[in-house]
């Protein structure tokens, strides 16, 4: 059994969770933005987090196979834009509302806090997992 | 090999699956509908020690094996049976942080001991050299 392939995961989830916290700030920055390439406003986006684990078996010690976690997809929000009423805004329809990105400052900022607590959390297990290798290594001494 | 490095040897397995099991629960906390997993080895040891009576054959003597012998091999228990939020996840950070806690230092404390005996051996041997 060796301790490296827990490294692994932890890198795995510390890689997930600052993708996570990339997409809120991408989502933050843009919470205004009525133009994308697309056309129309800026959508939230969402990152999918599945269970990753070790395609094959490998022989020896190998009955489990978690190895962390993985990204599946980055989708976006379907929840209807927000209207607001501004005749004098350029992106304005007709009838003077402007769509606005289906972002709620609240949700992205409760988003975020997970994140980093979940982060750090991967950093507290990285870190006992470097203990015990360095401690590994003592042995026979 | 005597009994108690091979039990050290079990214990170390045993403390290097967990934190493998603890990590990949942590770095699954945010992931829908993941369910945390768990290593039985305590239990099996105790049973293998003694110290806790399991289903086992009569033995006409103390000194005898047990049937099957030390079988102390650590094994992965998936926990299906709890819920911690609605998306059906169910890793408890602070269980799990608790539980990395105490694989470090059972670590820690199989390695010592491992050392103590190593280092036994080899003053037997210099002694015997003399």
């Amino acid at each position: 059994m060796e301790l490296l392939p827990a490294l692994a995961i932890s890198a795995s989830g510390l890689t997930a969770e600052r993708l996570r916290l990339d997409i809120i700030a991408n989502n933050l920055a843009n919470i205004n933005t009525t133009r994308t390439p697309r056309g129309g406003p800026y959508r939230r986006q969402v990152p999918v987090f599945a269970e990753k684990l070790q395609e094959a078996l490998k022989p020896a010690g190998a009955q489990f196979k978690g190895a962390g976690v993985e990204v599946a997809a980055i989708v976006e929000d379907n929840t209807p834009p927000r209207r607001v009423y501004d005749p004098s805004h350029p992106d304005a329809g007709p009838d003077g509302y402007v769509a606005l990105p289906n972002i709620n400052v609240v949700n992205e900022m409760v988003d975020m806090i997970t994140a980093t607590r979940a982060y750090e959390a991967n950093v507290t297990v990285l870190n006992a997992a470097k203990a015990m290798t360095l401690k590994a290594l003592e042995i026979g001494r | 090999m005597t009994p108690a490095l091979y039990v050290l040897e079990k214990a170390l397995d045993a403390a290097t699956l967990r934190q493998r099991v603890i990590a990949h629960n942590v770095a699954n906390v945010n992931t829908p509908g993941f369910k945390r997993s768990d290593v039985s080895f305590e239990e099996k040891l105790a049973r293998a020690l003694g110290v806790e009576p399991g289903v086992e054959l009569y033995r006409t003597h103390p000194g005898h094996l047990p049937a099957g012998g030390l079988e102390l091999t650590p094994e992965v228990v998936p926990d299906n049976s709890t819920t911690m939020r609605q998306d059906g996840n169910n890793v408890d950070i602070d269980r799990e942080m608790v539980d990395l806690v105490q694989n470090s230092l059972n670590f820690n404390f199989a390695v010592q001991q491992l050392n103590g005996r190593l280092a036994m051996l080899r003053y037997v041997i210099n002694e015997g050299r003399r």
